[in-house]
C-alpha cells in the first residue's frame, strides 16, 4: 500500500523533473526576435497606474509613441524588495528585449544604471530626478520642482482668509522636503506671518506616503479644523484625499496639486471645484523631449534641468479659481525664478513661519 | 427486571489494532454497572460506540429491549443516553441555566430563548434528584463537585434515561466523593440507569450494583460486587496476580533533605497562599501529603523547588537555601520531580522519549558535559527506563505523545528517579494510571526509600498514602494543620483532619 | 527500512505541495489563457541562465538569513514580524559604523557584521522584553517597532546628521565605508557572488549544531515545546524566551551585509525592504530547517528573478506571488497531513507493542 503510493508520487516526481530540464535546454533556443523601434522603461515603486512620477514619465513616453509611429515599448515594475541587482537585472532585461532607448524612473536606479549604462554603451538612458556622472550615454533629468512649488505656495498665500495654510507630503524624502521648502518659501514670501501646518504620510522605507488617500484626507481634515484653508500636497494620489476634504468643507476650503495639472485627472473630477491650481513638475515634458532628441541624433549626456526657464515648472489655472491679478503677480515672479533672480531653497528647515 | 442495555458480540477494529471485540454487556434498568479496566482495555472505545461517536464493525445493541442503531450523539441522546464526560465542557463566565440551557434551547416563538420554561424544568430535575444546585450560580464560582453536578444536570435536561459517567471520580476528593455516590443512589431510585467506567477498585465496590471487567478489549467477568472482592477483580484487570507493596521496614536516616522552617509566602497581590510552614523530610522516609486539592500543596512544592521564594521564614532543600539558588542548581544537586499535570508539566508531548529523558537532567552527567548533549546516553537510559518501568513503547523514538496516560507517567517516575535523587517530589505519582502500572511505581517509590531518598508523596489517593507514607502531614488552608502516624490512624481520621478538624 | 520510511515522509509534503502549486498555477494560467508549459519554461529558463544564478544566490543568501532569523523564533513559538526593522537598523548603524572607521580589513569587516549582530539584537530583545516582563505579543510590539525603525531610520539619514545626499540625486545615504570594511566577491558565470555565503553557511551550521546538539539548544527547544514542562525541569524559561527573541534579532541583523559588504557600501534609500514576511514564509517552507530553509529560498529568489521576464513576456508576473503564496498554503496543508499519517502509523506500533504484553499475562494466567 505505501510502496504503491511512492511509486505514484516518485512518477510524478520525476516527471516534474524532466518538465523542468526540458524546458531549460527550450530556453536557450528561444531567440528574441527584437523588434527594431522599441523604447523600454523601468519604473519605480508605485508603477504607472498610480498618480506620480511614475505616471508622469509614462505620460511622457506615451506623447513619444504617438508621434512617432512604428515604435513600440515595453514596460516594467519596480517593487519594494529590489536590489541594486534586481534593478540592473530589469534594466538588462530590456536591453535583452531590444529596447533603445530606456527611461528609467527615479534615484533608486541609481546604482544599477550607473553598472548597466558602463556595460551597454549603445543603449541611451535617462534618469529622472537624478544624473549619473561621467556616463556618455545617460541623460540626468532634473527638476527644479521647488520652484513650482514657490509659485503654489505664493498662490496660497494670497488666496488664504484665515492666513493659515498646509503642506503634506507623500514621503519625507530629500525629494519632497524641495516640495515643501518652495512652498514655505512661497507663503513667506507674500506673508510671514501665515501660519504653517506640515506632515508627511509616510517614512522611507515605506512609500506607502505616496499612495495613501485616506491618510491624505484626513491629514487635511486636520489641517482644515486647525484653521488652515488652503493645502497643499506633494503626495501622488495621497493627494486626492486632501481634495477631497476641501471639497466636503466645501466655499473656501482650497486644495493644491502636484506634477500635473490635477483638476484636469479624471479620479479628481468630483474635486474639481476644490482644486485651486497644480503645481507641475513636467517629468513627461521631460521625457518626451529624451526620447525625441535620441531619434533625433540630438542626445547629450549629463545633467538636464528642468525649471521655470524652460517651462519644467510652473503653475496652472484651470478652473479659474485664481484672480487675473494673482496670475498677473505668478508669471512675473515666475521671470524672476527663471532669471534666477529669485533663488528658491530646497530645505524646509531653512524657511520660517509661525506654526499653525 | 426489565433490560436498559444488552451489547451482543460488539466488535470494533482499527487498522493494526483490535479495539473491541467479543463484548457481552446485559445492564438492568435502574441499575448501577461499573465497567472496570485497565488504560487500554477498551472501555472508553465500547462507550464511543454506545454513545455514537465510533461505530462498531460488529455486534448488536438494544435499548430498552428493543434494537438499537447508533450512528450519533443525536441518536444516542434521542434513545435517552447521556454521557458525562471526565473533563467537563462547561462555559465558566455563565450561569448554571445558561449552561444547561446551551445547545437545548427551548424557543419562544423560534427565536428567543425560553428561560422562564428551562427554569421551569431545571427546577423539576433538581427537585426529582435531590441534585444540590442552583441555576442562577455562576459556572466560574462553583467548585470541580458542583459542575459536576450541572454536567449531570445537564445531561438529565436533555432527557436521558441512561447516563454514562467516565472516571467521574479522578477529579474528586473523598467528600465529593461521597457526595457524588448519594445523588448517583437518588438517580438510579428514580428508575434511571448508571454507567460507571472506573479503574478505582474501592469505589466500584462501593457504588456497582453489577460490575463487568474488561481486558485487551473484551469483557472477561460479569460480576456482583457481593460475590467478590478487590484482590479478585485487580486479577481479572491485569489478567495475572497483583504485586502488593512490600512493607517499608528500614528506619528513616539522620540526615535531613529538606527543612522548611516557618516559612510564608504571598502570591502576586500580596494574599497569603502559605502560611508559616514547618516540614522536614529525612533520608529515606516518605512523607505523605494530604489536603483537599487547593489548600496549598502545588505552592508548598513550587516554594520546595525555589520558584516561589519564601517572604519569611527559609527553605533549605537538600542542603540549599532556596533564597539564593536557583531551581536549575536544586535540581542539580538531587531532586526528582514527578509534577502532578504530567502532559503539562512533565513532558514534551512533540519530543521523543530520549529527548524527554533528558528533561530534567539536561546539564548533569550522564545527559551531558554541560555543553553538549550525550545522545547515545540518552537512548541507552531510556532503554533501561523503558525495562525496568515496564513502559509499553516500541521504541525510545516514538513521541511522548503517541503513549498512553499509564505509559507516559512511568516513564516520568523512571526518569526522575534516574541518578538515585537525595529527594523526590512525587505528586499524585499513580494519579489516572491503571493497577498495574500503579503496582510498578509504589514499588519503585518504596525501593528509592530504600535507598535513602526523601520523598515528598502529595497524594489525593488515601489509599496510597496510607501504604507508602511513613509519616503524613496534613495541609490545610495553606498550612500544616496536623502530622499522622500512619498505622495508628483511620481513613476517615485522615479525612477529618483535611477538612481542618483537629483529631482529639 | 525505517530510516527510508521516514526519509520518504519527510520528503514527500514538499513534492506533494510543489507537485499541487504547479497544477493549480497551470489552471490559473490556463483560464487567463496562457500557456502553462510555455510560463514555467519562461521561468526555469531565465531562472538558471548564469549571470542570473548568481543574482539569485546572492538574494537566496539574505531570504536565507531572514529565514533562519524566523526559524529561530519558531522554535520557541515566536512570530518575529520585526525582522524587517532589526535588519534595516542594523544594516544602517553596520554602515554608519563603517563609513565612520577605517581600521585594518580584519578588525574593520568584523566590527560591521559584529555592530550588525548587536543592533539587531538589542532591537528585537527589546520586544522579548516586553513579551516576558509584560505579557505583550511580540507580533504587536515588532510591528510598532518596525515603524519606530523607519522613523528613527529617515531621521539620522538627513544630512547633517549620519546622512548624506549624494549630489544631484535626491537619495539619502551613509558615508561610504572604505575598503578596508569591504568584502570580496567572486567572479564566477558572469556575476559577483558576495563572499558574504559562507557566513551564511556558517550561521546555518551553527544554527543546526547548537539547537540539536548542545544544553543550551535543548533548553530553547524545550520551552518552545513547553514551557510549563521545561521550567520544571528547571530552566529559566522565560530568560529563554526572551535570548530567542534576540538571537533571531541577531540573526535578522545579518540578513543585509552581503549587500553592504559587497555592493553598495552604503546604506541608502534604495536598501530592500519586506524580510520579515519573506522569512517567517521561508522558516514555514523549510520546516525551520536550515537546509530546509536554503532550498525554499533560493526557490523563491528563483521565482522572483522570472518575474519581470514574464511581465516582458506578456504573462502577468502576478503569477509568481501566486505560486508562493499557493506553495505556503500547500506545504503547510501537506506537513500536516504527513503529521497525521506517520503518527496513526506510530500509535499503531504503541497499540501493538502494548498487546502482545498483556497477552503474556493473561496467558500466564490461564496455564
Amino acid at each position: 500500500m505505501q510502496r504503491k503510493h511512492l511509486g505514484r508520487l516518485g512518477m510524478v516526481a520525476s516527471i516534474a523533473a524532466a518538465s523542468l530540464t526540458l524546458s531549460v535546454v527550450a530556453v536557450s533556443s528561444q531567440a528574441t526576435a527584437a523588434p527594431k523601434k522599441l523604447v523600454g522603461i523601468a519604473f519605480d515603486l508605485g508603477g504607472k497606474e498610480q498618480p506620480g512620477f511614475n505616471q508622469l514619465a509614462y505620460i511622457g513616453f506615451k506623447t513619444f509613441l504617438k508621434t512617432h509611429p512604428g515604435w513600440s515599448e515595453k514596460d516594467l515594475q519596480g517593487n519594494a524588495a529590489d536590489t541594486d541587482a534586481s534593478r540592473a537585472q530589469r534594466l538588462q532585461l530590456l536591453i535583452s528585449a531590444g529596447a533603445n532607448p530606456i527611461v528609467v524612473v527615479g534615484y533608486s536606479y541609481e546604482n544599477a544604471l550607473k553598472e548597466v549604462a558602463a556595460k551597454n554603451p549603445n543603449v541611451k538612458f535617462s534618469i529622472v530626478d537624478d544624473n549619473i556622472d561621467g556616463a556618455a550615454n545617460v541623460e540626468g533629468l532634473l527638476f527644479h520642482a521647488e520652484e513650482g512649488s514657490y509659485l503654489v505656495g505664493m498662490a496660497a498665500a494670497l488666496t488664504t482668509k484665515t492666513k493659515s495654510v498646509g503642506f503634506i507630503g507623500g514621503v519625507n524624502i530629500p525629494l519632497i522636503q524641495a516640495f515643501e521648502a518652495g512652498f514655505k518659501a512661497g507663503v513667506a514670501k507674500v506673508d510671514p506671518t501665515i501660519k504653517y501646518q506640515s506632515a508627511y504620510a509616510s517614512n522611507p522605507p515605506d512609500f506607502s506616503g505616496f499612495n495613501a488617500p485616506d491618510k491624505g484626507h484626513e491629514s487635511a481634515l486636520g489641517m482644515y479644523q486647525n484653521g488652515a484653508d488652503v493645502v497643499y500636497s506633494a503626495a501622488g494620489s495621497t493627494g486626492q484625499g486632501a481634495h477631497k476634504a476641501a471639497f466636503e468643507l466645501g466655499k473656501g476650503h482650497w486644495s493644491i496639486g502636484v506634477d500635473a495639472d490635477e483638476a484636469l485627472y479624471a479620479s479628481n473630477a468630483k474635486y474639481k471645484s476644490a482644486i485651486l491650481t497644480s503645481a507641475l513638475k513636467n517629468v513627461d515634458v521631460g521625457v518626451a523631449s529624451f526620447l525625441s532628441d535620441v531619434v533625433a541624433n540630438k542626445f547629450t549626456a549629463g545633467a538636464h534641468f528642468f525649471d521655470a526657464s524652460n517651462g519644467g515648472v510652473g503653475f496652472t489655472t484651470t478652473g479659474n479659481h485664481l484672480s487675473a491679478a494673482i496670475i498677473a503677480k505668478l508669471n512675473t515672479i515666475k521671470y524672476s525664478l527663471a532669471s534666477g533672480a529669485i533663488v528658491v531653497p530646497t530645505d524646509p528647515s531653512k524657511v520660517k513661519l509661525p506654526q499653525g | 427486571m426489565s433490560v436498559a442495555i444488552e451489547l451482543k458480540g460488539i466488535e470494533k477494529n482499527y487498522p493494526g489494532v483490535v479495539a473491541n471485540h467479543d463484548v457481552d454487556i446485559t445492564i438492568a434498568k435502574g441499575n448501577i454497572h461499573a465497567i472496570i479496566g485497565e488504560n487500554g482495555a477498551g472501555k472508553s472505545t465500547l462507550m464511543k460506540i454506545l454513545y455514537g461517536m465510533v461505530k462498531p464493525d460488529a455486534g448488536t445493541i438494544a435499548i430498552f429491549e428493543s434494537p438499537a442503531t447508533i450512528k450519533s450523539p443525536q441518536d444516542a441522546i434521542g434513545l435517552g443516553i447521556g454521557m458525562v464526560h471526565q473533563h467537563f465542557m462547561l462555559a465558566d463566565n455563565a450561569t448554571v441555566l445558561e449552561n444547561i440551557v446551551l445547545g437545548s434551547e427551548p424557543m419562544k416563538a423560534k427565536v428567543v430563548v425560553d428561560y422562564a420554561k428551562a427554569r421551569e424544568h431545571l427546577q423539576s430535575i433538581i427537585k426529582t434528584y435531590g441534585l444540590d444546585i442552583s441555576p442562577d450560580d455562576l459556572v466560574a464560582d462553583l467548585g470541580v463537585g458542583v459542575r459536576q453536578r450541572v454536567e449531570i444536570a445537564k445531561v438529565l435536561f436533555r432527557g436521558a434515561k441512561i447516563l454514562i459517567l467516565d472516571e467521574p471520580t479522578a477529579v474528586l476528593v473523598p467528600q465529593e466523593v461521597d457526595d457524588l455516590f448519594k445523588n448517583l443512589k437518588g438517580l438510579t431510585q428514580n428508575g434511571l440507569t448508571i454507567i460507571f467506567i472506573s479503574h478505582k477498585l474501592d469505589e466500584v465496590m462501593a457504588i456497582a450494583d453489577s460490575i463487568t471487567v474488561m481486558r485487551h478489549g473484551t469483557t472477561v467477568a460479569n460480576l456482583v460486587p457481593a460475590k467478590t472482592n478487590k484482590k479478585e477483580l485487580a486479577e481479572y484487570m491485569i489478567g495475572g496476580e497483583l504485586p502488593s507493596p512490600r512493607p517499608a521496614t528500614t528506619k528513616p536516616r539522620e540526615e535531613k533533605v529538606l527543612v522548611v522552617t516557618n516559612a510564608s509566602a504571598n502570591d502576586r497581590t500580596g494574599r497569603e497562599i502559605l502560611h508559616s510552614i514547618n516540614l522536614e523530610i529525612h533520608a529515606g522516609e516518605i512523607l505523605g501529603l494530604a489536603g483537599v486539592e487547593g489548600n496549598g500543596q502545588s505552592e508548598l512544592i513550587e516554594l520546595i523547588m525555589g520558584l516561589v521564594k519564601p517572604d519569611s521564614g527559609s527553605v533549605v532543600t537538600v542542603g540549599l537555601n532556596t533564597q539564593d539558588s536557583t531551581l536549575r542548581e536544586i535540581r542539580d544537586h538531587g531532586v526528582g520531580y514527578i509534577p502532578q499535570d504530567r502532559q503539562r508539566d512533565g513532558l514534551m508531548m512533540a519530543a521523543t522519549l530520549w529527548e524527554n529523558r533528558i528533561l530534567g537532567h539536561q546539564q548533569t552527567k550522564p545527559m551531558s558535559n554541560g555543553v553538549w548533549i550525550d545522545k547515545g546516553a540518552a537512548k541507552a537510559d531510556s532503554e533501561r527506563i523503558i525495562e525496568e518501568f515496564d513502559v509499553r513503547t516500541p521504541s525510545n523514538t516514538v513521541l511522548a505523545n503517541a503513549l498512553s496516560g499509564g505509559n507516559q507517567q512511568k516513564f516520568i517516575v523512571g526518569r526522575e528517579m534516574s541518578g538515585d535523587p537525595k529527594m523526590l517530589i512525587a505528586a499524585q505519582p499513580t494519579r489516572g494510571v491503571d493497577v498495574g502500572a500503579q503496582a510498578i511505581i509504589w514499588d519503585h517509590l518504596i525501593e528509592a526509600r530504600l535507598k535513602g531518598t526523601g520523598v515528598l508523596l502529595v497524594s489525593a489517593d488515601l489509599d496510597e498514602l496510607f501504604q507508602l507514607s511513613d509519616r503524613i502531614a496534613v495541609i490545610f488552608r495553606g498550612t500544616i494543620v496536623d502530622y499522622l502516624d500512619p498505622r495508628k490512624t483511620t481513613p476517615e481520621q485522615l479525612g477529618l483532619a483535611m477538612t481542618g478538624e483537629k483529631i482529639a | 527500512m525505517k530510516r527510508l520510511n521516514r526519509f520518504f515522509w519527510a520528503l514527500a509534503a514538499p513534492i506533494a505541495a510543489v507537485v499541487f502549486t504547479l497544477i493549480f498555477v497551470s489552471i490559473i494560467l490556463l483560464m487567463k489563457g496562457a500557456s502553462p508549459l510555455s510560463t514555467f519554461q519562461l521561468i526555469a529558463s531565465y531562472g538558471s541562465q548564469p549571470e542570473n544564478l548568481v543574482a539569485e544566490l546572492n538574494q537566496t543568501v539574505a531570504y536565507y538569513l531572514a529565514g533562519v532569523a524566523a526559524a529561530i523564533g519558531f522554535r520557541m513559538l515566536l512570530f518575529n514580524i520585526g525582522i524587517d526593522g532589526q535588519y534595516r537598523l542594523a544594516v544602517f548603524i553596520a554602515a554608519v559604523v563603517g563609513g565612520a572607521t577605517n581600521l585594518p580589513a580584519f578588525l574593520e569587516v568584523p566590527l560591521i557584521v559584529i555592530t550588525g549582530v548587536v543592533v539587531g539584537a538589542l532591537w528585537a530583545s527589546i520586544a522579548g522584553y516586553l513579551k516576558v516582563k509584560r505579557n505583550i505579543s511580540e507580533v504587536i510590539s515588532n510591528i510598532m517597532l518596525n515603524t519606530i525603525a523607519s522613523g528613527l531610520i529617515i531621521y539620522l539619514l538627513q544630512p547633517g546628521r549620519l546622512g548624506l545626499k549624494g549630489g544631484l540625486s535626491d537619495n539619502l545615504a551613509t558615508p561610504m565605508i572604505p575598503k578596508s570594511g569591504w568584502m570580496p566577491s567572486f567572479h564566477i558565470m558572469g556575476g559577483e557572488l558576495y563572499s558574504f555565503a559562507f557566513v551564511a553557511i556558517a550561521v546555518g551550521v551553527l544554527y543546526w549544531v547548537v539547537l540539536n546538539k548542545s544544553v543550551f539548544g535543548f533548553n530553547l527547544r524545550a520551552t518552545g515545546m513547553s514551557f510549563r514542562a521545561a521550567r520544571a525541569s528547571g530552566v529559566n524559561a522565560p530568560r529563554m524566551v526572551f535570548i530567542t527573541m534576540a538571537l533571531s534579532g541577531a540573526i535578522a541583523g545579518l540578513t543585509g551585509m552581503g549587500e553592504l559588504l559587497s555592493h553598495t557600501h552604503t546604506y541608502s534609500l534604495a536598501f530592500p525592504t519586506g524580510y520579515a514576511l519573506t522569512g517567517l514564509a521561508l522558516a514555514l517552507l523549510g520546516r525551520s530547517n536550515p537546509v530546509g530553509i536554503a532550498i525554499a529560498a533560493f526557490f523563491w529568489a528563483f521565482l522572483e528573478q522570472a518575474a519581470p521576464a514574464l511581465d516582458l513576456n506578456g504573462v502577468p508576473k502576478e503569477i509568481v506571488m501566486m505560486m508562493q503564496g499557493t506553495v505556503i498554503l500547500a506545504t503547510v496543508t501537506s506537513y500536516e497531513i504527513v503529521k497525521r499519517i506517520t503518527r496513526r502509523q506510530q500509535q499503531r506500533l504503541v497499540g501493538a507493542a502494548e498487546a502482545p504484553r498483556v497477552d503474556a499475562v493473561a496467558k500466564g494466567v490461564k496455564s
